[in-house]
């Protein structure tokens, strides 16, 4: 037997690879640009989301709602029911940072392929069956496993704020150096890309992230094999492709390298237990095999082959699993009384059709100029985990920015025009006069009143006679606020002299998205959002 | 250079500044302040610094000169909350036909930095002319000796202090708790550190910080002025076009004079009376010799 590798798929295998680190570099740079770049207006740097089939489907079901943007995910449907889960291998990024890690951990010889018997395949499909199921009943929770949305809330909250945070070490350590003019041309670099740097659960999320990295180490593209809900999807409608596997039975000597090697365990050999569903033409196993056995003819009659075994009664129990934990999900006072921490963004849809539409990708949070929105632990409750929160003791809502608004995927947020955006409320701010300056202390401040950006100014001063300890009375002025012209954007909040427990602090009291949420009957205006809905 | 030879230059270089421009004066007949209204505020701001007797006079052949705006805030020029970008430009442009080796525009915001320099209209028209305008840069933040009365030492950006030539360029503006802000209150955005705590102590502040930095020269812009909500606006209406551009050495007088546009008595603003007394400069505008035009 000639033993001679295909030339043809090694060629392929290249390209692929090429493909995998162009679509990631663009991926990233959207990821990057997406920041105040001296345009009031940034473009569609969200479009990657709109390719997402998963995102499409769960977020229409849970928002009931068509969404024009992502018209695009049929391209990706299309071109997976024609030939396969292509998109998987050759244009995913996360997909792609799996690959490389895999790659790495394998040339590191800490992971060494085995032969799986037990399959574990069908896990993604149950996560996808909860997720949809959750849709259905409204219950969100795509953002927490869709593959985009994980690698863009990674690397905005952990992994570039830990490289920022690592550069300007680096950076530090060049002015100690004397090296001060690269220390200013990098200083000046970061300075102009502003990347955010402070996030809660920053940690965490960082930390999932290379949990999820590592867990290359036990399997190939373990994400994509066994947990990517967005790859059971494909998965379902790849049925069908035209473009399978065939092993020529006189080339092979059963060598058993390509189901080995098979990044997705999609099982080439033998030819009748490919699974096609599994396979994102990464083409290793036809580029491993040592005597060019394995191919990828195209036929023009799709057939219907071996696919993952999903049990029926699994299928049903994930099912019943799903509804049984929608109720549970919203055992929280979150959906009862509005929380006080909770101040979404600009134009953030009223709270229950935010929650069904947003899907905690991070979007916002890059492109927030302040690094005011923060992941929410618990404050929206459990399905609203990392949505996005503004809070003001770590920065503040800039007066003349809709950023956050443009970037939002699926319009969680809704697009606003500047003009538009400064009419919003989104909290009120309120003074502690126990801890205030003037008040509490009798010594001049002012310095909310003086960042206050509404015109008026929607913080007033009065005079106020401040007690002392020495029992002698101080007059000084202190401020108030105009709850008629706060917008509660909460820059008095982080501008605070008090820095541990700011003296002003902005709850969503007031927000004008809500109609619970209200405070004193006569400020109530027609709600700016509707008004402009029209 | 080091601390001892930067203290040595300052003292001597105080002792220069403080004699020089009467010296001038008496022999070429200078005026202490120029004060020139026109529509123009880049003509203005030619003509208020040939009335002074050239940018020649401050700036010498290879300087690296540095020009402290106003930038605090988001805002575009019409809102009159930062200077003048076509008046940062004229600067800018007299300051290389001085013969200026590098012309340097920098503040530290108080609004995000990316958007105050790029809305203000500042950079853009700054490097037009030729300048570089870097973000403040936190590892050139150094605590510094100041030496006031009230503020011992603070976290100073360092390129203020070491520039060959410092010329402040604020715009004068309404504020609650100094009534006004000019050329001194300007000098909190050449520092770091907790400046949203100085406001305890703000008029002393603003004293303690316009005797360190000592600058070459003050334009203070009065195209546009924000005769209220300061320091920041928001409408057109709370801007009221002045038109007018005030230069000199003495940027106590400087200030006096531009207090006279918000119908405002010098006596009313604490900090002018606190630089006087202190021989900063002087407020009464009867001693000094000013010179008065229209273009």
């Amino acid at each position: 037997m000639k033993k001679e590798r295909s030339k043809k798929y090694r060629f392929l295998q290249i390209l692929r690879i090429l493909s995998q680190a162009g679509f990631f570099s663009l991926f990233f740079y959207l990821l990057f640009v997406t920041h105040f770049t001296g345009k009031d207006y940034i473009g569609r740097v969200e479009v990657f989301f709109h390719f997402d089939p998963l995102l499409a489907v769960a977020t229409s079901l849970a928002a009931r709602a068509i969404f024009a943007s992502f018209v695009l995910a049929a391209i990706t449907i299309v071109i997976t029911f024609v030939a396969g889960r292509f998109i998987c291998g050759w244009v995913c990024p996360l997909g792609a940072v799996q690959q490389f890690f895999s790659f790495i951990f394998k040339r590191a010889k800490l992971l060494k392929p085995k032969m799986d018997g037990r399959s574990r395949l069908a896990w993604k499909y149950y996560i996808l069956i909860f997720v949809l199921v959750g849709s259905i009943f409204t219950l969100d929770l795509v953002g927490i496993f869709d593959p985009l949305s994980f690698l863009y809330r990674s690397f905005a909250t952990g992994i570039i704020p830990g490289f920022a945070r690592a550069s300007s070490a680096f950076i530090a350590i060049l002015y100690s150096l004397r090296l001060s003019s690269v220390g200013d041309a990098l200083a000046q670099f970061f300075s102009a890309i502003s990347l955010n740097q402070t996030f809660r659960q920053g940690f965490l999320l960082s930390l999932l992230f290379f949990g999820v990295v590592l867990l290359n180490i036990s399997k190939e593209r373990f994400w994509c094999r066994y947990l990517c809900p967005a790859g059971a999807l494909l998965g379902l409608f790849s049925r069908w492709n035209v473009g399978k596997i065939r092993i020529d039975l006189d080339k092979c000597i059963k060598c058993n390298l390509c189901t080995l090697h098979c990044e997705t365990q999609a099982n080439p050999y033998p030819n009748e237990e490919w699974r096609s569903s599994e396979c994102v033409y990464c083409y290793t196993c036809a580029a491993i095999c040592p005597t060019n056995a394995v191919s990828f003819p195209v036929k023009a009659a799709p057939e219907k082959i071996e696919s993952v075994d999903l049990s029926r009664r699994k299928l049903i129990f994930t099912t019943l699993l799903s509804i049984i934990a929608v109720p549970f999900f919203r055992i929280t006072p979150a959906g009862k009384r509005a929380s006080a921490k909770l101040i979404r963004p600009p134009g953030a849809l009223p709270e229950p059709k935010f929650l069904q539409k947003c899907v905690k990708c991070g979007e916002c949070m890059k492109a927030c100029p302040t690094n005011a929105l923060q992941p929410a632990l618990e404050e929206a409750g459990p399905e609203g985990i990392w949505t996005p929160v503004l809070t003001p003791k770590i920065g503040y809502c800039e007066y003349y920015c809709s950023l956050c608004t443009q970037v939002c995927p699926t319009g969680a947020i809704k697009e606003l025009t500047i003009e538009e955006k400064i009419k919003v409320k989104i909290g009120t701010a309120w003074v502690n006069k126990n801890r205030c300056i003037p008040y509490a202390l009798g010594s001049p401040c002012i310095v909310c009143e003086e960042h206050c950006p509404t015109s008026p100014k929607a913080i007033k001063l009065v005079k106020n006679q401040a007690l002392l300890p020495d029992g002698t009375v101080r007059t000084q002025l202190a401020p108030v606020v105009d709850l008629d012209l706060c917008i509660g954007c909460g820059i008095c909040e982080t501008k605070c002299p008090v820095v541990d427990d700011p003296a002003i602090y902005v709850t969503s009291v007031g927000e004008s998205r809500s109609e619970k949420n209200r405070l004193l009957l006569e400020l109530i205006k027609p709600p700016v959002q509707a008004e402009e809905a029209k | 250079m080091n601390r001892r030879d930067f203290l040595k230059d300052l003292a001597l270089g105080s002792v220069l500044l403080r004699f020089t421009p009467s010296l001038l004066t008496q022999a070429k007949n200078i005026p202490d302040l120029a004060m020139i209204q026109g529509d123009s505020p880049a003509l203005i701001t030619k003509e208020a610094l040939a009335a002074l007797g050239g940018m020649n006079r401050f700036v010498a052949k290879g300087d690296n000169v540095m020009i402290k705006p106003n930038i605090g805030w988001d805002r575009t020029p019409e809102l009159a909350a930062c200077t003048n970008p076509e008046v940062i430009k004229t600067l800018v442009e007299l300051c290389f036909e001085a013969g200026a080796k590098e012309v340097t525009v920098m503040d530290n915001t108080t609004n995000q930095a990316q958007r105050c320099y790029a809305r203000s209209g500042i950079a853009d028209a700054a490097k037009a002319a030729g300048a570089k305008v870097p973000f403040v840069n936190p590892y050139r933040l150094k605590k510094m000796a100041l030496r006031g009365e009230w503020l011992k030492e603070w976290e100073v950006f360092t390129e203020f202090v070491e520039a060959d030539k410092l010329i402040n360029v604020p715009i004068a503006k309404h504020h609650s708790l100094s009534r006004l802000t000019m050329s001194m209150k300007n000098w909190l955005g050449a520092i770091g550190g907790a400046r949203n705590q100085l406001h305890q102590k703000l008029d002393e502040a603003m004293v303690d910080l316009a005797a360190f930095f000592k600058p070459t020269l003050t334009v203070l812009d009065a195209y546009r002025i924000l005769v209220r909500n300061g320091p920041q606006g928001g409408r057109t209406s709370d801007v009221k076009l002045q038109k007018t551009i005030v230069a000199g050495v003495d940027y106590v007088a400087v200030d006096t004079l531009g207090t006279g546009f918000f119908g405002l008595k010098p006596e009313e603003l604490p900090c002018l009376g606190i630089a006087q007394k202190r021989g900063l400069g002087q407020m009464n505008l009867e001693k000094l010799t000013i010179e008065k035009r229209t273009v």
